[in-house]
């Protein structure tokens, strides 16, 4: 698969906050590059960075083979960003927008009107274009975002976490549209910290953390990686008798998080010792509400690569 | 030069649809003339000279503040996520800067056109034997003022920082050049520090146009003005970094 995008060696650094740390990828073309991470694991960074809108300290991003540096109007003439804040004019039409914006990437004539009626069209704005943005709900300003970014065609989207705060409606409406784009033959490079999304719409996943890369692959190399293990979730109705130290006692099981009354143990696969784990916590005089057993899934391949949940 | 053009008129799209600064450079300006001048007409032998003194006066007010223009449509937070986008685009860093510089000059400078023609055959305010003077050195001075209010920006990457400062800076330097009120009859000292404020300098650059015909401050000002200016715009290059837009 031909490489769009390589990325060598990336650091940057605020003040004594190392926040991006020698990170290296590919992004293929016609792929949806999710890159994961918690708040602060230095994905923004990297966006701004890949955008050019922010320097690096150290490393190089090569575009189509050569270096963005080199050929800078180019390769942001290639790009389309659609910005983690809703990036519009409150007081413009959905339409004026577009024309500002896709005008900027040197379209006008019949090509910009073209352009601005396929990206109302993709938006699912096409009979709210006159109206004034401050008009619109924050999904509709979400996929008018999106629209703004690919108006002009890019060949390739950066979009940082472009689903923050909308309503599920909305957010299926732009995980279809990303689904569109990359069935349409764009590149897309899309942050979040959502894993479903994730799930969802990723050919293939970066995994970030404190600035570092810490596993990439498609989801499933990423599940295969952990397949070995299951995670049990039980909920009691008080929790306090029961020690950790407990379950590990248990044959098989490798790690243990209370959260209140609840209690996630995560134990490797092929060992049955469900029975035995029910039996320790009815023997300290718990009661059990609920269990329930997870196969593997993103979520367990973050909390087993940094030891913590995404959204801790 | 399309791409400058296409943000310069995104520009002044956003200050003419902004109430607030059309308002501020217009409907507040003109009530402040008014005010002022009727309240302080008993100083003055004719009602008309105290119109005079605040239009002339509060015009080089208006032109200074012309400086907070350039930095609510540079960096306002509205404004700004919106600019993110171009900031992004294949366009690069001096047309943002200075379209920002051009439209709040354009914006501004045609404003206080406009209050000069209404308020001046209205008031009977004269702007000396020939106007076209007055209304030239103008555009210097609201020039050298947009460009300062982004060379703050580019500065201290903050529009309520730079507002805030420039706001207080403008009006100790007016207050001091005798905008609200004369200095020069409270005592030696007083009028002295009068005659450091640069803006006494340009009330009497102005003055000395609308009431002796005379063109003695006209090019020093005018050539300051642009050398200011000049300055100002390269200091914008010098500072200016996308990254401080994000």
């Amino acid at each position: 698969m031909e490489n769009l995008l390589t990325v060598k060696n990336l650091s940057k650094s605020f003040k004594e906050n190392r926040v991006l740390k020698e990170i290296r990828f590919e992004v293929h073309r016609g792929e949806v590059l999710c890159i994961l991470g918690p708040n602060g694991a230095g994905k923004s960074t990297t966006i701004n960075i890949l955008t050019a809108a922010l320097g690096s300290d150290g490393g190089e991003i090569c575009f189509k083979g050569e270096k963005i540096g080199h050929k800078l109007r180019a390769y942001k003439q290639s790009l389309g960003i659609v910005p983690q804040d809703i990036a519009l004019y409150e007081e413009l039409s959905a339409e004026r927008n577009l024309i500002f914006f896709a005008s900027l990437y040197g379209l006008h004539g019949a090509a910009l009107k073209k352009a601005v009626n396929e990206a109302l069209a993709f938006a699912g704005l096409d009979d709210r274009r006159k109206d004034k943005v401050k008009t619109f709900s924050g999904g509709m300003k979400r996929r008018l975002n999106i629209a703004c970014a690919i108006a002009h065609h890019p060949e390739l989207v950066i979009m940082d976490e472009p689903t923050v705060g909308i309503d599920p409606q909305s957010r299926n409406h732009i995980l279809d549209s990303i689904k569109k784009l990359r069935d349409g033959g764009m590149t897309v490079i899309y942050t979040t910290h959502y894993m479903e999304e994730v799930e969802t719409i990723s050919s293939r996943i970066i995994i970030m953390d404190h600035g570092s890369i810490i596993a990439e692959g498609t989801k499933e190399t990423l599940k295969e990686s952990i397949d070995n293990e299951k995670r049990y979730t039980i909920e009691v109705e008080e929790n306090g008798k029961i020690s950790a130290d407990d379950f590990y006692a248990v044959e098989g099981v490798k790690s243990v998080k209370t959260d209140g009354e609840t209690i996630e143990i995560t134990s490797l696969k092929g060992v049955e010792n469900l029975d035995r784990i029910i039996a320790l916590i009815s023997d300290c005089g718990e009661k059990i509400r609920n269990i329930t057993s997870e196969a593997a899934s993103l979520e367990m391949v973050f909390l087993k690569l940094t030891g913590r949940k995404l959204r801790d | 030069m399309h791409r400058f053009l296409v943000i310069f008129k995104m520009d002044m799209i956003n200050l003419f649809k902004s109430p607030v600064l059309v308002g501020y450079n217009t409907v507040f300006a003109a009530l402040l003339i008014l005010i002022m001048g009727f309240l302080s007409s008993g100083n003055y032998a004719d009602i008309k000279d105290a119109y005079e003194y605040y239009v002339v006066s509060f015009i080089i007010y208006g032109m200074l503040n012309g400086a907070m223009t350039a930095s609510n449509c540079f960096m306002e937070r509205d404004i700004k996520r919106p600019n993110l986008r171009i900031i992004y685009s294949p366009v690069g860093a001096f047309p943002i800067y200075f379209s920002k510089i051009l439209s709040s000059f354009i914006f501004d400078y045609s404003l206080h056109l406009l209050l000069l023609l209404i308020l001046c055959p209205m008031l009977h305010v004269s702007l000396g034997s020939n106007p076209v003077y007055f209304i030239l050195l103008m555009a210097p001075i609201e020039f050298a003022a947009a460009a300062l209010g982004i060379f703050f920006c580019c500065i201290f990457q903050c529009e309520e920082t730079t507002s805030m400062l420039l706001s207080n800076v403008i009006s100790i330097l007016c207050f001091l050049g005798g905008t609200f009120f004369s200095l020069d009859s409270m005592g030696s000292t007083i009028a002295f520090a009068s005659r450091l404020s640069p803006v006494k300098w340009l009330n009497d650059a102005f003055f000395a146009i609308v009431c002796d015909n005379s063109l003695a401050y006209f090019w020093p000002v005018l050539i300051g003005g642009t050398v200011v200016s000049a300055l100002l715009v390269l200091g914008c290059r010098l500072f200016f970094r996308t990254e401080d837009y994000l």
